[in-house]
């Protein structure tokens, strides 16, 4: 049977004067069918602004099509005296996990749509328990809110859905605001309830979930334009690039190599599907590749930042007191590109909110350019304009009235001329792809990789000699994040400024770094260059951090008697390095 | 960093005041504040005060968590006794007196009874939030003034939008601090310059703040909706409050301490 049934939907944003006529319309979805049988685990991928969001605000009344007809489970979506039904057979979590807690108590919270529907105290009672020790959140259940991680944050809100004994529980990317620890917590969790019969809509710009789904629908302007299973979808890499989507590493590593005229196959989605196929190629015996790791030389001893014996503590003499950082000492060469990576609480964030004087250090010193940054003589706002710091989600920093202004805030804080100020907003503006005639527009009304590139470029106006960047493309979906992280390579390229990318996702980083420094439980876990790190991988996946995919196949790959060397981290290099060993052996 | 902020200061525990209902608990503690005012003699006033702190020992909160909670309004009780001490006028002969100053024995007594009333008044008012958890309040306060809806008075809306407020106390208190470090890395001094000035440097905060707060009001009345609330028309509750014997002789106990001031004033008066 099936739980929903979508015929010809068709929705448009109306925009209103203050009279009341419509000014303008915004067709979104325009005339989509999708039918979803129960029991299900169906991933929905698509660019932002697809209309995924849009579409799965009314698989449960949220909003009313303007043309087309929504089923669920029987029942029409848009009648009104079914409304509570449906709602409560088609459950919604959203990306945010805290704009969805009403509660102040975990239980409170999950008890909160049963309270709703008016259902008895013991069966609530009864229910909130079940649905908190499904998703394993039970211990918890007398927590505020906001003394839990991001990942448990969005457990509870599923258990506030579960509660409902939903037939069908749709996920507007929940993972996108987590770890990835987090992410990995609310993924068991969606597996687990649809193997439980639930059925599951997954909206997401992870590839990875994606794979873990038995149906893919790809959506793209209002309309759905491929419907199959992962395996299948992901094969047809042009199709998927052309509406700005990403592939799995391994399914880039096929289509690349069969492009080459290699006879692999294109539905491969797993590092362990393409070890096998790899592996069952006429290979020869052990490959002698020869590493061709290259160290790139620092610039003569001349570093942009030190850090020696860096201790801080939070709430020092209360019951609270943590030590965040303990003890680091590191010093980041001039020019360097350098990836920060470690998990939740490694102390990553601490170490460079300490770099441009926003923490003082509890012990320890900071020196910036030479300069002792907490010296008596040091003005710290002079240190804030030499090490700019960009914080994760910077688009929330915005708040002027045109993006021109906005990104002008920093070069007037440090008192420059207005022609100074003009030329830097201007450059900064084109560094980050910002167009001229978005200058003068609200930064409100950009998109959200634009307010983003916005919100760097602010930072960048002030050409600070270091610029630390936290999680700059989080949250952003797979065309938006190169966009950025491109944009910010060549700015490295350009200007020779040291960046520190901070970031929890491998794949980015080692596309970019030339060095990658590894914080673990506060402490410096090493500063070296990327092919070093990778020779530890044991060690980095010891301490819970992930590392790419098409790392993992290259072990695989060694396991099985194809050695293609231990510092494969970016696609390039894998294909490089097969392609080179299949010429040597033709 | 910011879980350590304890908001309305509850602590959890299992004390006879701790599991009275919090319906009652708010009732008493107003009966409590008439006892105080009733009381026009030290006599009076010191029956009030042992009671006071029996219930404080009874509640098992430990002793530097009464005197803590005299802190904020200490400036208050000290602006108190000071007028009074200054300003009360006796019929006899000043006891000190110097320039314009005149102390008299009665300034001195009306002085002390002051202070003394105003510090058990914030010790008992400490007690009710040390030992109630804000949603228990919130949700007594909602039925306390359940008979205000024969009137059209929105109960439920106003017991709603407190629970939505404590909620999100915490999360606001971190997304200004994050948007405070972010401007200063850009440059904004929040903290020098004159008045004007410093109101200026607020506006780079409370935009993005206001911006941020909108578009969490939004899509958090988008999930209550997805669960569907529909206000409080037929609403069940998780916790329901349930008066217990207990509450009876906490109710009895106070209204023999008021009886006991009442008869103290007039045989005392």
């Amino acid at each position: 049977m099936n739980i929903i049934e979508i015929k010809n939907l068709q929705f448009e944003y109306k925009e209103y004067d203050d009279a009341g006529e419509v000014t303008s319309t915004n067709p979104v979805l325009k005339g989509l069918d999708l039918t979803v049988p129960e029991g299900q685990f169906l991933a929905v991928l698509g660019h932002n602004g697809c209309g995924k969001s849009t579409l799965a605000k009314h698989l449960n009344g949220i909003l009313t099509a303007t043309g087309g007809t929504v089923t669920v489970n029987g029942m029409d979506a848009s009648d009104e005296n079914k409304l509570f039904d449906i709602r409560q057979t088609v459950g919604m979590v959203f990306q945010n996990p805290d704009n969805q807690l009403v509660a102040t108590v975990v239980e409170e919270d999950v008890a909160f749509a049963l309270e709703n529907l008016g259902v008895p105290t013991e069966e609530i009672r009864k229910r909130v328990n079940g649905a908190l020790r499904i998703v394993d959140m039970y211990e918890y259940r007398e927590h505020s809110p906001h003394q839990l991680s991001g990942g448990q944050k969005q457990r509870v809100a599923i258990a506030g859905v579960l509660a409902m004994k939903p037939k069908c529980i749709v996920l507007d990317e929940p993972t996108a605001m987590l770890d990835p620890k987090g992410r990995a917590e609310v993924m068991e969790t969606v597996k687990m309830l649809n193997e439980q019969g639930v059925t599951i809509v997954l909206i997401t710009h992870y590839m990875d979930e994606a794979c873990q789904a038995d149906r893919v629908v790809v959506m793209d302007d209002g309309v759905i334009i491929m419907d199959d299973t992962p395996k299948k979808i992901f094969a047809r890499v042009d199709e998927l690039k052309a509406v700005s989507l990403d592939v799995p590493q391994v399914t880039e590593l096929m289509y690349r190599l069969r492009k080459h005229g290699v006879g692999v196959p294109a539905d491969v989605i797993t590092e362990q599907e393409c070890a096998d196929e790899l592996l069952k190629l006429p290979h020869l015996a052990k490959a002698g590749i020869t590493k061709n790791a290259q160290t790139r030389a620092g610039s003569g001893g001349s570093y942009a930042a030190e850090v020696k014996h860096l201790t801080y503590k939070y709430s020092v003499g209360t019951p609270f007191e943590a030590t965040a950082v303990d003890d680091v000492s590191v010093s980041i060469e001039k020019g360097q590109f350098v990836g920060v990576i470690g998990h939740t609480g490694s102390g990553k964030s601490t170490l460079i909110q300490h770099l441009n004087g926003l923490l003082k250090p509890t012990s320890g010193e900071i020196l910036i350019n030479g300069r002792n940054i907490w010296d008596k003589d040091t003005d710290i706002r002079a240190v804030r304009f030499m090490a700019g710091l960009v914080f994760q989600y910077s688009e929330y920093q915005l708040f002027e009235d045109t993006v021109y202004k906005d990104i002008a805030f920093g070069p007037k804080n440090m008192g420059l001329s207005e022609a100074e100020t003009d030329a830097r907003v201007r450059e900064a503006a084109a560094a980050m792809g910002l167009d001229d005639e978005l200058l003068e527009r609200s930064p409100f009304d950009l998109s959200g990789g634009q307010k983003r590139r916005a919100a760097l470029a602010g930072v960048i106006a002030m050409k600070p000699e270091i610029l630390i960047l936290d999680e700059p493309a989080a949250g952003l979906d797979p065309k938006g994040r190169d966009t950025v992280l491109d944009e910010i390579s060549e700015y490295h390229r350009n200007s020779g400024t040291t960046i520190l990318l901070v970031s929890h996702s491998m794949e980015d980083i080692v596309k970019y770094a030339e060095k990658i420094l590894v914080m673990n439980r506060g402490r410096l876990f090493c500063y070296e260059d990327t092919d070093t790190v990778f020779s530890r991988t044991r060690e980095l996946k010891q301490i819970g951090l992930g590392i790419p995919q098409i790392s993992r196949l290259s072990h695989l790959l060694k396991a099985g008697g194809m050695d293609i060397g231990d510092d494969i981290y970016t696609i390039d290099r894998a294909e490089e390095r097969i392609l080179e060993i299949l010429k040597t052996n033709a | 960093m910011l879980n350590d902020i304890t908001i309305g200061q509850f602590f959890p525990g299992n004390s006879v005041i701790h599991r009275m209902d919090s319906r009652f608990k708010i009732v008493l503690e107003i009966l409590i504040v008439v006892i105080l005012f009733v009381a026009q003699n030290f006599w009076g006033l010191g029956i009030s005060c042992a009671f006071i702190l029996m219930i404080y020992a009874a509640s098992g909160i430990s002793f530097r968590l009464m005197l803590k909670s005299l802190k904020p309004v200490l400036p208050i009780i000290i602006f108190t006794a000071v007028l009074n001490l200054l300003f009360v006028k006796g019929t006899d002969a000043p006891l000190v007196s110097f320039w314009v100053i005149n102390i008299y024995e009665k300034g001195i007594i009306t002085s002390a009874f002051m202070l003394l009333r105003i510090v058990v008044l914030r010790i008992a008012m400490s007690l009710l939030t040390y030992t109630t958890s804000p949603i228990v309040l919130t949700d007594a306060i909602e039925s306390l003034m359940k008979p205000l809806k024969k009137v059209k008075f929105p109960v439920h809306e106003l017991a709603m939008m407190m629970t939505i407020a404590l909620r999100f106390i915490p999360t606001l208190i971190e997304e200004t601090n994050k948007i405070m470090m972010a401007q200063k890395a850009r440059g904004a001094s929040l903290d020098t310059g004159g008045l004007i000035k410093r109101a200026r440097a607020m506006v780079p905060i409370l935009i993005p703040l206001f911006i941020s707060a909108f578009k969490r009001a939004n899509e958090l009345a988008t999930a209550m909706e997805c669960r569907c609330y529909r206000g409080g028309e037929g609403r069940t509750k998780l916790r329901v409050l349930k008066a217990t014997r207990l509450d009876l002789y906490g109710t009895g106990l106070t209204l023999c301490v008021l009886g006991i001031v009442i008869i103290n004033n007039i045989v005392f008066g």
